[in-house]
């Protein structure tokens, strides 16, 4: 049996009886999107339903003024109005939040109106992130109340409210949905790639270097006649696959968490799932494999220079944020693949994966990444392969 | 056999290490092995013994191909260290006290992983797999985890991993450091059987009992250089002192660092 292969399958055995790299490898990608997904979309419905359905608390001034307005108020179950306060307890009501929103209008409010002058209305509110729901329901109440007093100001005049919009714009969106849906998740989808791709490779990485010298076991498998190379190459294998299942249980992961979504329409999910469909993911999963040599091999190189697992944990997880900073640039709005960020990695990977599930990557762009990151790929494990060489990297 | 033909051994000192070190340090480097030369026959133990820094584990580290020479050369069963290390490899047995072993692997898959990476065939890892976990009365634990297991157990363990691949030559670094006695007891054993069967020994230690016990040949290793190299029972005819262990003080308190 080839070396390499023998050292894989043991690393790989090793591996898949650590529980901490099958929590980071298995149990928390698969997790982690239909969690967040079912509290997410659970508390945004919770609470949209409540702001939605309850009865708004409206404390009104109206000095006798807008009556119409008034008994069209009262008139409505979901709105309940507080009258014969001053404006003194409306505010310390709003403050204190046993009321919604205060109306106040000015004294000569009816008569501006009619004299075709602007009605003031002044409104008390807390205008705060989470009471935006109420707030564009009671803006409602008052458009509403304009758009009558407006029609009533154009019928006097025998004229029809409408002449005052002079164009009529009407939207025809010709991005394709999977354009919009790739703009949308496409760039989500690969920073989910390249995160869980790095976090699946630490964990063995850091046992299957540091963890190996800690133990003393790496001085022993040195004796063996195993070459360096073999063994590193072993070592790489192992550490890649991790990665990419990782990634791929997130797949599966966000695919599960969107299936159970219910408020999703079905033309849209439908879209959604072609995107998961077994070619696109294939390229995909093809830009990956360099990606996640290039990971393997920067991860067991840092590795393999702590003294401990602990030392090897503290350098490798700063480099989280390397990752993270060229794959979130990928998601700025109006960053596009060209030849230039095609040779740059990570945030290549993140260009590449949106225009593939846009469907407008040309062959030139693709070759571009790939050639950059197999460069990338083959200098990573270069330079593994030179550091796993020298006896003061191995007995540090 | 072990033939060691003038070796020597320099490392470069870190920063720390230049402010701790003081005689040996020339230009940020330290001779960890200065001209050292002995060697050790098929079915005779070699001890090596010398205080801590003296350069035993780095002189048996180089024997197992784990460290390059500076200069000088090194042959296991006729075959160079530097330019045959897979020969070597092949011929060559590792234990250490420090050494654990693979937690999540059972008894039997760590056996079996060292005879494969050994190029061991099937019938052959099964054969020797046997008669050494018979001798060792291993059979009941073959197929529990390591991290399951009791120091004792583990010892075992590492001695058929150690010979597996029946090496002709068995190195030892400080094999029973930290063990209890009757751990200690299977190493020593192992180490006169392995004498037993012609195999090339050598071993390092600080416990003087055992160099009594167990040497046919010994060299004293100080600051890099060997102070005495030769049959023991010479050695033991030349004491000044009483006691091994006084013997070994005065040779080393005598000699300038």
């Amino acid at each position: 049996m080839n070396k390499t292969f023998i050292v894989f399958k043991k690393e790989f055995k090793d591996t898949v009886r650590d529980r901490r790299s099958i929590l980071f490898m298995i149990a928390i990608p698969l997790l982690v999107f239909p969690v967040l997904i079912s509290i997410a979309s659970g508390m945004i419905i919770s609470q949209e339903k409540k702001a939605r359905e309850k009865t708004l608390q409206i404390g009104t001034i109206f000095q006798g003024n807008a009556q119409e307005f008034r008994l069209k108020l009262l008139q409505r179950e979901d709105v309940a109005i507080t009258e014969d306060i001053t404006l003194e307890e409306g505010r310390d009501s709003v403050k204190n939040d046993r009321l919604d929103a205060l109306i106040f209008f000015d004294k000569d409010f009816d008569r501006s109106v009619a004299g075709m002058s602007q009605g003031g209305i002044d409104l008390y509110m807390k205008m705060t992130e989470e009471n935006e729901i109420e707030k564009a329901r009671v803006l409602e109440l008052l458009s509403g109340l304009e758009d009558n007093l407006r029609e009533k100001r154009f019928r006097k005049m025998d004229m029809n409210a409408s002449i005052i919009k002079t164009i009529d714009i009407n939207e025809r969106n010709l991005a394709t949905v999977k354009e919009q849906i790739a703009v949308a998740i496409g760039g989500f989808l690969p920073y989910l790639f390249i995160i869980f791709c790095f976090m699946g490779s630490m964990y063995p990485a850091i046992d299957l270097a540091a963890g190996e010298k800690e133990r003393g076991t790496l001085e022993t498998l040195l004796t063996s006649p195993v070459g360096r190379f073999q063994m590193l190459l072993g070592k790489l294998g192992v550490v890649m696959l991790a990665g990419l299942i990782s990634a791929l249980v997130a797949m599966l992961g966000l695919y599960l968490g969107i299936r159970r979504m219910t408020d999703i329409p079905p033309e849209l999910l439908d879209t959604v799932m072609s995107i998961l469909e077994w070619d696109s993911l294939l390229v995909l999963l093809s830009l990956l494999v360099p990606l996640t040599i290039f990971f393997s091999s920067l991860l067991l190189s840092l590795s393999i220079f702590a003294r401990s697992y602990k030392e090897a944990q503290s350098i490798v997880s700063p480099l989280m944020f390397v990752v993270i900073i060229p794959a979130f640039m990928g998601l700025l709005p109006g960053m596009k693949l060209t030849v230039g960020t095609a040779l740059i990695p990570i945030l290549n990977v993140s260009l590449a994966t949106k225009a593939i599930i846009a469907e407008s990557i040309t062959p030139a762009q693709l070759t571009a990444v790939y050639l950059s990151l197999i460069v990338l790929a083959a200098i990573g494990v270069y330079a593994c392969s030179r550091i796993y060489g020298r006896e003061s990297a191995i007995f540090r | 056999m072990i033939v060691v033909s003038d070796l020597w051994k320099t490392f470069n000192l870190s920063r720390q290490q230049k402010r701790e070190k003081g005689g040996r340090s020339h230009d940020g480097t330290v001779d960890a092995l200065a001209g050292i030369s002995f060697s050790c026959q098929p079915g005779r133990i070699f001890s090596l013994i010398g205080p801590n820094g003296a350069g035993k584990t780095t002189t048996l580290r180089i024997i197992a191909t784990l460290l390059k020479p500076t200069k000088g050369a090194v042959t296991v069963g006729g075959f160079d260290t530097v330019k045959q290390p897979r020969e070597v490899k092949k011929r060559l047995g590792f234990l250490t006290g420090t050494t654990r072993l693979y937690e999540r692997l059972t008894a039997e898959e760590l056996v079996k992983y060292y005879a494969d990476l050994q190029g061991l065939d099937g019938s052959e890892y099964r054969r020797r797999k046997d008669e050494l976990f018979t001798l060792l009365d291993m059979h009941g634990f073959a197929d529990r985890r390591i991290a399951k297991l009791s120091s004792g157990m583990r010892q075992k363990v590492s001695i058929v991993r150690t010979i597996i691949h029946d090496p002709e030559v068995v190195v030892f670094d400080e094999p029973t450091v930290g063990l209890d006695v009757i751990t200690a007891k299977n190493i020593i054993e192992l180490i006169r059987r392995c004498k037993e069967d012609g195999k090339t020994v050598i071993f390092s230690t600080h416990i003087m009992g055992e160099v009594s016990l167990l040497s046919d040949d010994m060299a004293l290793i100080h600051n890099g250089k060997l102070l005495f190299n030769g049959p023991y029972k010479d050695f033991q005819s030349r004491m000044k002192k009483e006691s091994l262990e006084e013997e070994f003080i005065r040779l080393v308190q005598g000699v300038e660092p």
